[in-house]
C-alpha cells in the first residue's frame, strides 16, 4: 500500500539533470526559462536537479563534441534507471549545422538510446513543454505506473 | 516610516498569477515566426536553389525516371533544420513557407520531423529528325 503511494508520488515529481554537450546555449536559455515563473513546469513537478543521481529526466543538449562525449556518457550512466533521455533541439539529433565537423561525434543516438527528441532550433519553450508531458508518460510506462 | 512598495503588494494580492497555462489553453505565436516548413509541390521546379542556399544540408531531391518524365521528390528534414528561412527567401517560385507550427517532436511511435513532397516534372520531347534534313546535311 505505502508502496503504491510512493510508485505514484514519485510519478508526480519527476527532477530532471541539463547536460550541455557543446550547445550553443540558445538551447539552454530555453529550458531555464521553463523553470520561471511564466512557463512554471513545477506545476508538473519538475524541477532541476544538481546531481544526475537524483534524476528520471535527462536533456541533452548541443551536437555530441568529442571532448564533452566521454565526459556526458559518464554522467548519463550515473542516472539511474528507469530513466528518460530527451534531445533538445536540432543539434543532437543531427548535428545541425555542425555536421561534418572534426571535432563533433555525433548525433546523440549514436551513444545513448533517445527516447524523446524535441525540433526547434532552439525550440519554443512550448514545444519543449509538449516534449516533456510525453517523457512524462514514457516514464510512467517504464516504471510500470497506472 | 515609509513603506514604498506596499501599494505594490497590496495589488499584487488580487492579481492573476503571470504563469501561462499552456498544455491546457493554447498560445499564438508572433508574427514573422519561422516554424516547421510548408513545402507546395505544386510550384516547385526542382531547381535546388534551397538545397545549394541550405547550410545545414537539411534538403534531400531524389530523381527517378518514369514514364511520364521525371519524378522529382523533395525532402525537408526539420530534425536537421536551423530555421533561417534561406530556403524560401530564395525559391524563386515561392514553393516553400515557414509556418507558425512550433511543436515538432519525434519519439519511437511518431515522427513528425519529416516534410515530404513529390512532383512530375515533363521532359521536352526528343526532336524528330527528317530523312529530307539529314540528307541535306549530308551533302
Amino acid at each position: 500500500m505505502l508502496d503504491k503511494i510512493i510508485e505514484k508520488s514519485r510519478i508526480k515529481s519527476p527532477w530532471i539533470y541539463h547536460i550541455n554537450a557543446g550547445s550553443c546555449n540558445g538551447c539552454d536559455i530555453e529550458l531555464i526559462a521553463l523553470l520561471g515563473p511564466r512557463f512554471d513546469v513545477e506545476r508538473f513537478g519538475v524541477k532541476l536537479t544538481g546531481t544526475p543521481k537524483h534524476a528520471d529526466i535527462v536533456f541533452v543538449t548541443g551536437p555530441v563534441t568529442a571532448q564533452t562525449k566521454d565526459r556526458m556518457l559518464r554522467v548519463i550512466s550515473q542516472v539511474p534507471d528507469p530513466k528518460v533521455i530527451v534531445s533538445l533541439g536540432s543539434c543532437p539529433m543531427s548535428c545541425n549545422v555542425f555536421k561534418g565537423s572534426y571535432s563533433v561525434v555525433g548525433p546523440l543516438e549514436k551513444w545513448v538510446p533517445v527516447d524523446v527528441s524535441i525540433g526547434g532550433c532552439a525550440p519554443k519553450p512550448e514545444a519543449i513543454i509538449d516534449g516533456l508531458i510525453k517523457a512524462l508518460d514514457i516514464l510512467k510506462e517504464k516504471r510500470g505506473v497506472k | 516610516m515609509k513603506f514604498p512598495y506596499i501599494k505594490e503588494a497590496v495589488g499584487s494580492i488580487f492579481k492573476n498569477p503571470v504563469t501561462e497555462k499552456y498544455p491546457f489553453k493554447k498560445i499564438e505565436t508572433p508574427e514573422g515566426f519561422r516554424g516547421k516548413i510548408e513545402f507546395d509541390e505544386t510550384k516547385c521546379i526542382g531547381c535546388g536553389m534551397c538545397i545549394k542556399v541550405c547550410a545545414a544540408s537539411a534538403i534531400t531531391k531524389t530523381v527517378e525516371n518514369t514514364e511520364e518524365g521525371q519524378k522529382i521528390g523533395m525532402e525537408f528534414n526539420m530534425g536537421s533544420c536551423t530555421f533561417c528561412s534561406f530556403c524560401s527567401d530564395f525559391c524563386p517560385k515561392s514553393a516553400i513557407h515557414l509556418s507558425n507550427e512550433y511543436s515538432m517532436i519525434k519519439t519511437a511511435d511518431e515522427n513528425n520531423m519529416m516534410v515530404q513532397g513529390s512532383f512530375i516534372k515533363k521532359l521536352p520531347s526528343k526532336p524528330q529528325m527528317s530523312a529530307a534534313k539529314t540528307g541535306e546535311k549530308k551533302e
